[in-house]
């Protein structure tokens, strides 16, 4: 129980700065409104944590809840990075171009 | 017949001179492409009578022969000849990269280390990595070629203009044979001799090909 409140602090902490940092006009509305999707899950799965590991147990997984949640994140985050990846990608390739034209032109 | 050498360089004071004297006998325009270097590379290569090209950032090897191919087809080049600045390959063999698209024999002509043992490689790249490169080439490509990843060629003005090349790193190498065999162009593979200064491409440097070129797939 200790465990939850305090994790839910964390939360509550996070999501006050990502309205800080909307205010300050750091961040837009679609990056919010990702972010706070992303938070309300996270205090969601924190707050129904025993229903979750109750699922998990029906579904046939050995784990409890929690290990589950962080496979997920670690499947999530994966998946980020190489989105993150693609971007970088297209960057290169857009300064390449560039910096091609550059060099042409000024030739 | 305009014939035009493209020659990438990156901190290749060195070696840019000497790769010039050789390769200009036998070609109409040496072009260099300074790509960013922080030394003399680019003033050197035009005292010794080059046209220079320079990236103002580092963009690797693949960029600078896409500047320096895009530029040659720009000025009337019929044949483009890709060569390296560290004086590894022989420019004497260049005469016969061009005997074949002279004769019109080829649309592209590539020089193999494999071909006759001219080449003194480090057994490791000739036993373990230039087989896993040709078996990938083979496998995901469809490219059956003796070398996998020789970087002296000869591309007619045609082939030339047909192919992109997207990857700014080693991996141009794999995406130009992946293109020559995609647009059914006439390959011939000639003997050439590579004498090695430095080991060169790492096995960790044949995974990052491979990343790079799945990369570019995906953003294509």
């Amino acid at each position: 129980m200790l465990q939850q409140i305090l994790a839910l602090i964390v939360i509550i902490f996070f999501v006050g700065r990502l309205f800080q940092q909307k205010k300050k006009k750091q961040i837009n509305r679609q990056e919010l409104s990702l972010w706070l999707i992303f938070w309300i899950l996270a205090a969601a799965a924190i707050i129904f944590i025993h229903r979750i590991d109750q699922l998990v147990a029906r579904l046939g997984f050995s784990g409890t809840a929690i290990n589950i949640l962080v496979y997920l994140v670690i499947i999530a985050l994966i998946y980020q990075v190489f989105r993150l990846r693609l971007t970088l990608a297209r960057l290169e390739r857009d300064l390449s171009q560039i910096n091609q034209h550059l060099t042409l032109r000024n030739k | 017949m305009k014939i035009a050498c493209i020659i990438p360089a990156y901190n290749e004071e060195k070696n840019i001179v000497t790769a010039i004297q050789e390769v200009q006998p036998f070609v109409d325009e040496v072009v260099v492409v300074d790509d960013g270097s922080s030394d003399q590379s680019a003033s050197l290569a035009q005292a010794a009578g080059a046209t220079v090209l320079r990236h103002i950032i580092n963009r690797g090897q693949g960029a600078a022969l896409r500047t320096g191919t895009q530029y040659a087809l720009e000025t009337g080049a019929d044949i483009i000849i890709h060569f390296d600045a560290d004086n590894q390959f022989h420019a004497e063999e260049i005469p016969s990269l061009l005997e074949p698209l002279r004769h019109q024999e080829a649309d592209a002509v590539l020089g193999s280390r494999f071909l006759e043992k001219r080449s003194q490689l480090p057994w490791d790249k000739r036993y373990i990595i230039m087989p896993l490169a040709r078996l990938v080439n083979r496998l995901f490509f469809g490219v059956r070629l003796s070398d996998p990843q020789s970087g002296f060629r000869a591309l007619s003005r045609k082939t030339a203009s047909q192919i992109q090349i997207t990857n700014d790193g080693m991996a141009h190498c794999s995406e130009i044979l992946y293109q020559l065999f995609k647009y059914r162009q006439r390959i011939k593979e000639v003997p050439i001799t590579v004498t090695y200064h430095h080991y060169g491409q790492k096995f960790s440097g044949g995974l990052k090909i491979i990343s790079d070129l799945i990369i570019q797939k995906i953003i294509k």
